[in-house]
């Protein structure tokens, strides 16, 4: 046991070593009392307190505790210890070593959205001086956008010996997010005010608007406004991109959505109803691939997607080669009737699914890689949305190079230029019907692994999905994969620029008319076909 | 073709003993129709209520039914289609003789019922938070009035976190306006300015949420407190949260209180991102009751293991109960008798109280505020000190407040006006 | 006078006349029966039956407007549940107005929506609905405008085939979407409800009902006259000629936009009808009628019943929705199955629906060209739609 003791004081001057200290320190004894007093902090103002208490000790020690409690992992156990539960195993919160076992049932320390903001400003504090810039970073990008004037002198102090160029200025920017308001020198305030207007995105504008609302110097509020207009001019510039980016990720969603039906619909000529449906089941087969991971193997969470895209085509497409042989082989030279046999299926599968899955939405996670967002200048671009772009890119190039540089697309384009023709030089056309059919219906199906990303994964999926496909085959001109691309990116861009404006239900009725009119000026659509083959 | 000619006879004989089937029913049991959308879009919603439905029943009928007599479902299929719905309470209410009706979810498949029930005077137990601006003799509200969920979580917000600018976001029709357009009244009421509150509308399944997303961004950036409150309908939830976590909007930040967001809904989601965001309804599955314990163990025993519950279930479950109790003391199913008795029946919910019939027909619950967990439940941050009763026509627009409602002879009226001392709807 | 010589026209075809007969008796034989018969005997048609058989009719009525422009001029409307529901809308208002101050706020003038919302005043659309003549003019004429000016901008443009299909489909989603908007003053998603009377009688009373449904069948009837006289007149046989072949009518100096244009605005204004009379017996009108699922509904029955045959779409109608009506309660959680079989089975195996099949088992079929009008919809039948250079 003293060994033990020895040990575990050792390691905290190791501790105290690699955060050095920062005025007011107290030793690892101090910190865990105080952590245990949120053992008896059952109301929300009395772990307030203990947070309170941990902050004023000053000691990085109290980092993990923290980040616990703000996780929800800090556990009070029935005899009055405080622990840290992650994953299945027990770690007490001050040296984060396995605690004893527990007898009972843990109790957590209730948190709430004030009281993690709270944690995150102590946090940020105790962690100004941490070893790793990125923590540095995150803990100034914090000050600045609380500005709460308790950090200066620890902010001071880690400015002083800061080395890293880019934190050094977050420092200097948080520094002055604080003597904004905590001083009273309009020298000292215009100069901050320069250094936050320099800054010039989101946040900073935040700190600004809020001084400019209440300066009680007309001078400064005066800069301070100045540097709210110039801000603004500027994030207004960065808009326009971000509506054009905005506009695009739409577009290559109605793309996906669509192109599949640009196969079946475009060059087959079958009005496949049951379109959507082949998406709504390429979701689930995401949902099944990642259910089947999570049980059986939890690492491999990051590729389900791709593990899942092959099964999804797979599925949907051999769903789809059914479809052609079982029923709408039989309705060629009725394409009309295929819009009832095809509602008629969309019907079945719809039903099948809500009986096998549940009515409910279904969890499809997102990978880490398709999670969160990074910032292109003041322009947000989501990870999700931009994987997306990238693979309906990367679909249509496959598309294209499928439909004109093999044998297999060269025989479906000749069986729908000259059906007769075809099959005298030998092409078994029904075979490649068939095929045409499956592999339209199997692109739906991937079209849905990337949509289970964005959207509900529930048996309504295709419907709410079918009519803007259509819409953008129609608007594109039936039988072009061209036209699908550019009328897709055309709709999403022009519904992205409408919608500040009119909003998105206006917006999307605006579209609709938009379409019916452009129908008008070209009865076939942005890329129609011409000669012989349109009559 | 001969094949096809044998089917086609087939549907004939059946449509035939269609209206057989609606008239030969036996009489030793006592019918309780379940009117639940189990296809079309709400399915998704209401499927799980029909589910709970069967599963009171089953219970009751173990502990010996009602009046002696077994109970039983009678499950129909309104499809999400709104006429069909009244259609379906037709025929449940004439032809089967059903002696209550639990359902619908939507506003519309409520109104579009309302008349049926009128006419044919039968009762209808309506699970589901709504706009309210409603009080009708056959309808019992066991779901929250605007009162008993949106204004003390808008308290909530601004109390606790200090909010001064707000977002009301929500789908284009009748709840969200209703409640949005009481909450921008109350809203001022209570000092905020114009400017301050920012109003949106989406359409029904609205899947790209990018720019109203980024939209509340930059409103949060004016340097006061924002907050969201989303009266958005469910299907459009999931990619709204999904791009609020996407984009890194942080309930730290910018707290989304939402109304039509429950456990069931959270199921559609990997809620790590969402942490701290809110919800507010009268009931959460983490409320730790004993009863809400047993529920959830039935539940979890008749539906699956991996099944969550909701509010408008416990809504359910506190209806059935009002009316096995208003059955049992009016010693008969008959729609008027059980009407009167209704009112004052007070049965235990699932948060550890009693919820009571007021004689405007809607009920007294608490109203919970909870914080979205990694494990996709709420916790109970903040509740009502007391039971909060619903009511029917809101105080916070003017053409309602002076509007009453009380079913207790003599007023027996739903929306009395105490302005002109007359009950609205007879004419004058 | 000009008039009944020309639905006198009508009158050519046995199976007209026989189906008119059947219509007109089904229209006074259920009041009968629900009136004046016993509700004990065996012969009594309940209460609840009498709205849901007349809202088979009116389906039938849309079905059959379908099969006008369908069936006889190749024009695959995936919109006409849009006219549909502006006729009902037209109805609903009157209805609206109609209940006066007996709303629930006692506001003579605003219906209950729009009070509760803060609407100050009656939008200027909503005037002259007051008026029941007007309402029925615009019961009429709301359909009617918007497909004249639809249709004179769609087949001057020379859209044709799928093109038109979509952006009828369009046409009915904007309005589904615009109807959904609280702002347009329609009610939102509720939509209009609650009625009360219509001409001063109770929509409640089996009478009022009884009637309503006798006024459904007449007008069925009615529309059965009117589209077998279109059919049966000369502009009718160039209307097939349109359908089989456009660009030759249009070379032999016909206006083939000016023809289909008639009997678009002609079938527009019927499923307006049918929407008219479907709104009080149901209860309530509402977006959800706009949506494109319903619409393509409507060509589902049209199929199944058997298109080009006038009669068959109104079998179709009736026999689909009482399948669906029976389904969904002795099926609840399985009828979509069964529904879903059966539009793919008549594909497959009732090509001409149940008319064809009908017309196959009395023996009776005539060598009609049932095979050309596909054609002109699907460029080149054996040949899908090319996707060339």
């Amino acid at each position: 046991m003293p060994l033990l003791r020895r040990l575990v004081l050792l390691t905290f001057a190791a501790l105290a070593l690699a955060f050095p200290a920062t005025g007011a320190r107290a030793d690892a004894a101090e910190i865990s009392a105080i952590v245990d007093r949120f053992a008896t902090a059952s109301k929300f103002p009395q772990v307030e307190a203990v947070i309170e208490a941990l902050g004023a000790a000053g000691d990085p020690l109290a980092v993990p505790a923290l980040r616990a409690l703000e996780a929800g992992e800090l556990q009070v156990a029935p005899d009055g210890r405080v622990v840290i539960e992650r994953g299945d195993a027990l770690l007490d919160p001050v040296t984060l070593e396995a605690a004893a076992p527990v007898e009972g049932r843990l109790k957590k320390v209730r948190t709430k959205n004030s009281i993690r903001r709270m944690i995150g400003d102590v946090i940020s504090g105790l962690t100004l001086r941490a070893p790793e810039p990125a923590i540095r970073m995150t803990a100034a990008e914090t000050i600045f956008a609380s500005a709460d004037a308790a950090q200066l002198d620890a902010l001071e102090a880690a400015l002083a010996e800061e080395t890293d160029a880019g934190v050094k200025s977050r420092m200097e920017e948080a520094r002055a997010a604080i003597l904004l308001t905590a001083s009273d020198d309009p020298a000292v305030q215009m100069a901050a005010i320069d250094i936050i207007a320099d800054r010039g995105d989101q946040q900073a504008l935040a700190v600004l608007a809020t001084y400019a609302n209440q300066a009680s110097n007309a001078d400064v509020q005066a800069a301070a406004r100045e540097g709210v207009a110039e801000i603004e001019s500027t994030l207004a510039m960065w808009q326009a991109g971000q509506n054009i980016w905005y506009g695009v990720s739409l577009g290559s969603v109605l793309f996906l959505a669509a192109i599949g039906l640009a196969i079946t619909f475009g060059v087959m000529g079958v009005i496949n109803m049951a379109h959507g449906e082949m998406v709504m089941l390429g979701a689930y087969t995401t949902f099944v691939v990642q259910e089947t991971i999570r049980n059986s193997f939890p690492g491999a969470f990051e590729f389900s997607l791709l593990i899942a895209l092959p099964l999804a085509f797979l599925v949907s497409g051999l769903v789809g080669l059914v479809m052609e042989r079982g029923i709408i082989r039989h309705l060629y030279g009725r394409p009309l009737e295929t819009l009832l046999a095809t509602w008629g299926v969309s019907l079945i599968l719809q039903q099948a699914v809500r009986t096998i899955f549940g009515p409910n939405n279904r969890e499809v996670g997102n990978p880490d890689w398709m999670s969160g967002a990074f910032m292109i200048g003041e322009m947000s671009v989501t990870w999700s949305r931009l994987w997306i772009v990238v693979f309906a890119l990367c679909v249509f190039g496959a598309l294209l190079f499928a439909m004109n540089r093999t044998p297999l697309g060269l025989q479906m384009r000749a069986v729908t230029q000259n059906r007769r023709m075809a099959s005298a030089m030998g092409i078994r056309t029904p075979w490649v019907d068939a095929l045409t059919f499956a592999l339209g219906s199997g692109i739906a199906g991937i079209a849905g692994v990337a949509l289970s990303q964005i959207d509900n994964v529930s048996p309504n999926l295709g419907r709410t999905y079918i009519i803007d496909s259509f819409m953008v085959v129609v608007f594109g001109g039936v039988g072009n994969l061209w036209g699908t691309l550019v009328g897709g990116l055309t709709l999403g861009v022009v519904n992205k620029f409408l919608e500040p404006y009119a909003g998105a239900v206006l917006g999307k009725i605006l579209i609709l008319v938009f379409i019916i009119l452009f129908i008008q000026r070209r009865p076939r659509g942005l890329f129609a076909l011409k000669g012989r083959a349109v009559e | 073709m001969k094949f096809g000619r044998r089917t086609v006879l087939g549907a004939a004989t059946a449509l035939a003993t269609m209206s057989l089937a609606f008239a030969a029913q036996a009489q030793e049991t006592i019918k309780v129709g379940i009117l639940h959308s189990l296809s079309g879009t709400m399915a998704i919603s209401e499927t799980t209520l029909k589910d709970v439905m069967l599963m009171l029943i089953e219970e009751q009928n173990k502990k010996g039914g009602v009046l002696g007599k077994q109970l039983e479902a009678v499950v129909v299929d309104p499809a999400s289609d709104w006429p069909l719905f009244a259609e379906k309470a037709r025929e449940l209410i004439a032809g089967n003789d059903v002696s209550a009706v639990f359902g619908c979810w939507t506003s519309v498949s409520r109104k579009s019922v309302l008349p049926v029930f009128e006419e044919l005077n039968s009762i209808l137990f309506y699970p589901v938070q709504y706009e309210g601006e409603e009080s009708q003799r056959n309808v019992f509200y066991t779901g929250a009035a605007p009162n008993q969920q949106a204004i003390p979580a808008v308290d909530y917000l601004m109390n606790e976190e200090g909010v001064e600018r707000w977002v009301l976001a929500g789908t284009d029709y009748v709840y969200p306006r209703t409640t949005n357009k009481i909450l921008e009244a109350y809203l001022k009421a209570k000092g905020v300015a114009e400017e301050d509150i920012m109003i949106n509308y989406t359409p029904f399944g609205h899947s790209d949420w990018q720019t109203i997303v980024s939209d509340i961004k930059a409103f949060g950036a004016a340097g006061k407190k924002t907050a969201v409150v989303s009266t958005i309908n469910g299907d459009a939830n999931v990619p709204f949260y999904k791009e609020l976590g996407n984009q890194g909007v942080a309930a730290t930040d910018i707290p989304v209180v939402a109304f039509s967001v429950g456990e069931e809904e959270l199921a559609g989601l990997d809620t790590e991102p969402l942490i701290g965001h809110l919800a507010a309804w009268n009931y959460f599955m983490s409320a730790d009751t004993d009863a809400n314990a047993e529920f959830i163990e039935a539940w979890k025993a008749f539906a699956g293991e991996d099944r969550v519950t909701n509010d408008p279930m416990e809504a359910h479950y506190i209806g059935f109960n009002m009316w096995v109790k208003a059955v049992e003391a009016a010693g008969t199913t008959d729609p008027d008798a059980v009407i009167d008795s209704l009112i004052g029946v007070a049965v235990p919910n699932l948060t550890g109280g009693y919820s009571a019939m007021m004689p405007n027909h809607h009920i007294t619950k608490p109203v919970l505020v909870g914080e979205i967990q990694g494990d996709g439940q709420f916790e109970t941050v903040w509740e009502t000190p007391g039971l909060v009763a619903g009511d029917a026509w809101s105080d916070h627009l003017p053409e309602s407040a002076p509007l009453i409602s009380d079913w207790r002879a003599p007023m027996s009226c739903g929306n009395f006006n105490t302005e002109t001392g007359k009950c609205g709807g007879q004419g004058s | 006078m000009l008039f009944t010589r020309f639905l006198a026209g009508g009158l050519k075809s046995p199976v007209i006349i026989g189906a008119l007969v059947v219509i007109l008796a089904i229209g006074v034989i259920v009041p009968v029966l629900n009136l004046a018969v016993a509700p004990g005997s065996a012969f009594h048609i309940p209460d609840h039956m009498v709205p849901l058989f007349g809202k088979y009719l009116c389906y039938a009525m849309a079905a059959l407007a379908l099969d006008l422009v369908w069936g006889y001029c190749g024009i695959l409307s995936l919109g006409h549940g849009a006219f549909f529901a502006l006729g009902g809308y037209a109805m609903g208002m009157h209805l609206m107005r109609e209940i006066g101050d007996r709303g629930v706020y006692g506001n003579a003038v605003l219906p209950d929506f729009m009070v509760f919302l803060n609407w100050k005043e009656l939008p200027w659309f909503w005037h002259g609905f007051d008026s029941f003549v007007f309402a029925c003019i615009m019961v009429a004429a709301a359909p009617g405008i918007l497909a004249f000016v639809f249709g004179w901008f769609a087949f001057r443009s020379r859209v044709t085939g799928v093109y038109l299909s979509i952006i009828t489909q369009a046409m009915t989603y904007a309005l589904l979407l615009a109807f959904f908007r609280n702002d347009m003053g329609f009610g939102g998603n509720n939509g209009l409800t609650d009625f009360k009377d219509v001409l001063g009688f109770d929509l409640q009373s089996g009478r009022v009902r009884s009637t309503l449904f006798f006024l459904t069948a007449f007008f069925l009837a009615l529309n059965l006259l009117i589209a077998a006289a279109i059919v049966g007149s000369k502009y009718g046989k160039i209307l097939r000629a349109v359908r089989d072949a456009e660009p030759r009518t249009r070379f032999l100096g016909y206006r083939p936009d000016k023809i289909k244009l008639f009997a678009w605005t002609v079938s527009a204004i019927m499923a307006g009808v049918a929407g008219a009379l479907y709104v009080p017996q149901v209860g309530i009108i509402n977006p959800g009628e706009f949506a494109p699922a319903n619409s393509i509904e409507m060509v589902v029955w049209t199929a199944v019943g058997g298109r080009g045959t006038l009669v068959g779409p109104i079998g179709g109608a009736i026999l689909v929705n009482a399948a669906k009506s029976w389904f969904t309660g002795v099926l609840p959680e399985y009828w979509l199955f069964a529904l879903g079989a059966l539009f793919i089975f008549t594909t497959l195996y009732l090509p001409d629906g149940v008319a064809g099949l009908i017309r196959k088992m009395v023996g009776k079929a005539r060598s009609k060209p049932r095979g050309k009008d596909e054609e002109t919809e699907a460029p080149a039948a054996d040949a899908p739609a090319g996707a060339a250079e």
